[in-house]
């Protein structure tokens, strides 16, 4: 009798693992379709782990099988005079960004991304904090390469900056938690780096809106507001003149909140200081003005607050979601809230890309 | 069976909500593209309500819903293949609420482009899709046919400016998708209904993300001896780090048509003319604008020059916009073709466009989106002579396989409708397609919104992957 694929395939060595029965690490797209094909025969409930770094987020699963994706590390392709990089899954945000920066170009994933992957960061549909300027991180996933749930190789999208060829397959996979599949490989839209940056400490954010034409991002924390000033100097220079000229250094982002629970509290942007002054003063925060996004550092014995912070969240028209939590809370407070209305549409889509339902299966609001 | 339908739909939107004459029906038989088709009745909808007893009652009879903005897509995406009702959503065009504090506004799909920024303008904000077509085409349209424009090397196509949608399904169910907070949570199920061709429903109200208008702007108009350098300035002013707000490419034969047409100030003895546009900050389109010049002299520009003043700024840009225009006047009939390749590609492509035109003899005009490597091909031809409709197609078919050989896609920003479906398999394989097909399958199981277009017949193949198990709420 011929060994199945979860003999043959290396054996995943990445720190911080969950347990499973089986943790592999494919080599490759077509290793990655056979091990998701055979999981698919058995039933298995497949894990997909990046950097781990935004494990926190969603359902938990209980995997049969870990599928690192520590072993697709290859960037395939990069153009940096076409502004695009095709990269596999698991190459680090700080790899690429580091590549990038040697052309004074960036893919504007997270600033502090620690560990954190590509294709992680796609999965989860994350984004920077420049995205008050540019944009969402969806906006710049030109192409995607997904290997389904039952194991086919489909891409969608096109290595062009500009495409409107066939359904958005590369946005449709970019948050979607791997239900549609393995996001294996994808192409980034690029941007040039601006000559020169300025981080500008500001008395208001919602002034500084109104001062900086366009900033690549305006910051709030317990510790004060920050305008992120690109561009060229001429124009840094006098939009930091017209902020107060309190400068403090080229680039200094704030760290990332981290507490015993971290959720992500998402409003329309000029609804965001309301939710600020509704959490009281002595959290960790950082707070996303013109964006209207926060992320909230608690303690643990601070949760009673959450389910009616949620319920004025959503009357908003926003979210608030868990991204980091001890594994018991998830049993007491939902981590992503009430489910949007179109949840039969989505998990039609998903039974057509992941049939037997084992890549992250309940991952998604609606436990779908 | 269709005189039945028309009786229902006049309960429903009255007399003058809906048309089934013959004379009537053959001026929703095309859009801006080259095919026709034959509508079996035109409805009206004035409300959201109204859309769904229509996708309803069309449902009952068994006849398919082709909505229709109008009528200026260029791939044939509103035309009926078979008997279909086209919704017209034209009299849904309310502006509803304009949020300034979040720049954001609420329309139906029926407002025109333009009409939005319009509206705006005072707010100091505007929709930043800018398509040649704005003055006339819907915003509905720009959403099922993800639209571009001049200015969406800097912005994005449409997909970066809608926020949530309101959509009317297959079923007749309302839907909303996205929201106005950043990341609604779930699939982004609007993403994939942007730049659907009305495959997926219909669009009954967008909320559409507002940009703020730039306070300060330059226009440079740069004339070259060589297509090649034209092209290879727009490498350099990219590798340079400079992206502008739109970037723009005319040849030879363009300038000419345009200069004809009116009088833009274009050099007509130049191979190619190339517009730039800065916008943003003063202190940096000053400094982008010196940067661009300085680029193209190294590029043995004849001249480049940045215009002196706003009225001067407005003649180049009619004369870009007026491209279209100017070829009407040629020959009565035209083909805008709609490709893109990496940027890197572009003298290459432009080297194969001049190959193919003087093989098939045919005028071929070029003025297209540079930057982004978005090229519009425009072929201008008469019909009426012999062959010459067979020779159009045959050098289209040649254009998108070179396109797709150097590694571009088949349409920057018109979309496939049924012009390119059955090109689709030049950038995609069986299992690409089927997975498409899976997409349009989840919403609309019996296929019939909008049928026939995107993608190829066959594209579905039932034997790739694992069936879906039985007992499964699909
Ligand atoms: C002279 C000229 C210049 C042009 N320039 C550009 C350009 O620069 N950039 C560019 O991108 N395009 C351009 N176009 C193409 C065209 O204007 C755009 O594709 C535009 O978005 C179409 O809008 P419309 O309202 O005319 O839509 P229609 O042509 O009526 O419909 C287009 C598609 O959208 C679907 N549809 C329409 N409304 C809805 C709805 N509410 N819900 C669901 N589906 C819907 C239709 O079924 C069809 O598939 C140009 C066209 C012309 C004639």
């Amino acid at each position: 009798m011929g060994l199945s694929v979860l003999d043959e395939l290396p054996v995943a060595e990445r720190d911080g693992l969950p347990e499973a029965d089986h943790r592999l690490a494919p080599t490759s797209m077509d290793e990655a379709a056979r091990l998701l094909d055979h999981a698919s025969e058995l039933g298995a409930q497949v894990l997909v782990w990046g950097g781990g770094t935004h494990q926190g987020m969603g359902y938990r699963v209980g995997p049969d099988i870990v599928l690192s994706c520590e072993n697709l590390t290859s960037i395939v392709a990069y153009e940096p005079d076409d502004l695009t990089v095709v990269v596999e899954a698991g190459v680090g945000i700080s790899v690429l960004e580091a590549l990038l920066a040697e052309h004074d170009q960036t893919a504007l994933l997270s600033e502090v991304p620690g560990i954190a992957t590509v294709g992680g960061a796609i999965a989860a549909g994350v984004s920077g904090w420049r995205r008050s300027r540019f944009g969402p991180t969806r906006d710049r996933v030109l192409q995607a390469t997904l290997v389904t749930g039952d194991g086919r190789v489909v891409t969608g999208g096109g290595r062009v900056v500009k495409n409107v060829t066939g359904y958005d397959l590369p946005r449709l996979a970019t948050g979607s938690f791997g239900s549609l599949g393995l996001v294996a490989q994808v192409c980034l839209k690029l941007w040039p780096l601006p000559s020169t940056f300025r981080t500008v400490m500001v008395e208001s954010p919602e002034a500084a809106l109104d001062i900086a034409f366009r900033p690549m991002a305006i910051l709030e924390t317990g510790d004060g507001a920050w305008c992120y000033l690109g561009g060229t100097s001429q124009e840094v220079g006098e939009q930091s003149t017209a902020l107060g000229e309190h400068f403090v250094d080229e680039l200094e982002w704030p760290e990332p909140v981290s507490a015993d629970v971290v959720v992500s509290i998402r409003v329309p942007p000029s609804e965001l200081r309301s939710v600020l002054d509704g959490l009281g003063a002595g959290r960790p925060y950082v707070a996303q003005f013109g964006v209207g996004e926060t992320t909230v550092g608690l303690d643990i014995g601070d949760i009673d607050l959450l389910p009616d912070l949620r319920t004025e969240v959503e009357d908003l028209g926003g979210a608030l979601v868990v991204t980091e939590a001890p594994a018991e809370l998830y049993e007491e407070f939902d981590p992503w809230g009430t489910p949007p209305q179109t949840l039969e549409i989505q998990q039609r889509l998903i039974a057509r890309f992941d049939p037997r339902r084992v890549i992250n299966p309940g991952r998604l609001p609606g436990r779908i | 069976m269709s005189s039945a339908l028309a009786g229902e739909l006049r309960s429903i939107l009255g007399d003058d909500g809906v048309l089934d004459r013959q004379l009537e029906l053959h001026v929703y038989g095309k859009d801006s593209g080259i095919t026709r088709g034959e509508p079996s009745v035109v409805a009206f909808p004035e409300s959201t309500e109204d859309v769904v007893a229509v996708v309803k009652a069309a449902k009952r009879h068994g006849v398919s819903v082709v909505a229709r903005g109008s009528g200026t897509g260029l791939a044939g995406g509103a035309v009926p293949l078979e008997p279909s009702l086209i919704l017209a959503l034209t009299r849904m065009n309310e502006i509803e609420v304009v949020d300034v504090e979040n720049r954001s506004a609420w329309v139906g799909p029926g407002v025109i482009n333009l009409d939005l920024s319009n509206h705006t303008y005072s707010d100091g904000l505007h929709f930043a899709p800018d398509p040649s077509s704005q003055s006339v085409c819907t915003i509905g349209g720009n959403i099922a046919n993800n639209a571009g424009g001049l200015h969406c090397l800097s912005e994005g196509n449409t997909v970066n400016h809608v926020l949530a949608l309101e959509v009317v399904t297959a079923d007749g169910d309302v839907i909303e998708l996205g929201g106005p907070a950043p990341d609604p949570i779930g699939l982004d199920l609007r993403a994939v209904m942007v730049g659907s061709e009305g495959t997926l429903g219909i669009v009954t109200r967008a909320l559409i993300k507002l940009t703020p208008n730039p306070t300060a702007a330059r226009t440079l108009l740069m004339s070259f001896r060589s297509v090649e350098d034209a092209a290879k300035t727009v490498s350099d002013v990219i590798a340079a780090g400079v992206i502008p707000a739109a970037l723009e490419m005319m040849d030879r034969l363009m300038t000419v048509a345009v200069e004809r047409f009116i009088d833009a100030g274009f050099p007509t003895d130049a191979e190619a003319v190339l517009l730039a546009e800065v916008s943003g900050h003063e202190a940096a389109v000053e400094a982008e604008a010196e940067i661009i010049r300085a680029i193209a002299d190294d590029n043995n520009a004849i001249e480049a020059r940045v215009a002196s003043d706003a009225k001067e700024r407005q003649r180049m840009w009619l004369g870009r916009k007026s491209a279209f225009g100017a070829i009407a006047q040629m020959n009565p009939d035209y083909y805008l073709h709609d490709t893109v390749v990496p940027r890197t590609k572009l003298v290459e492509m432009m080297r194969n466009i001049y190959e193919i035109a003087e093989r098939h003899q045919i005028t071929m005009l070029n003025v297209f989106h540079a930057g982004d490597g978005n090229l519009h091909p425009l072929m201008s031809f008469d019909a009426s002579e012999e062959g010459v409709i067979e020779r159009v197609k045959a050098a289209a078919d040649e254009l998108l396989a070179i396109c797709v050989a150097l590694g571009g896609s088949l349409s920057g920003e018109h979309g496939i409708g049924l012009e390119k479906r059955d090109s689709m398999g030049l950038v995609f394989n069986e299992y690409d397609l089927d997975a498409q097909a899976r997409i349009s399958e989840a919403f609309d199981p019996d296929g019939s919104m909008n049928p026939n277009k995107v993608l190829p017949s066959g594209s579905r193949c039932f034997d790739f992957g694992r069936p879906i198990p039985e007992g499964t709420w699909v």
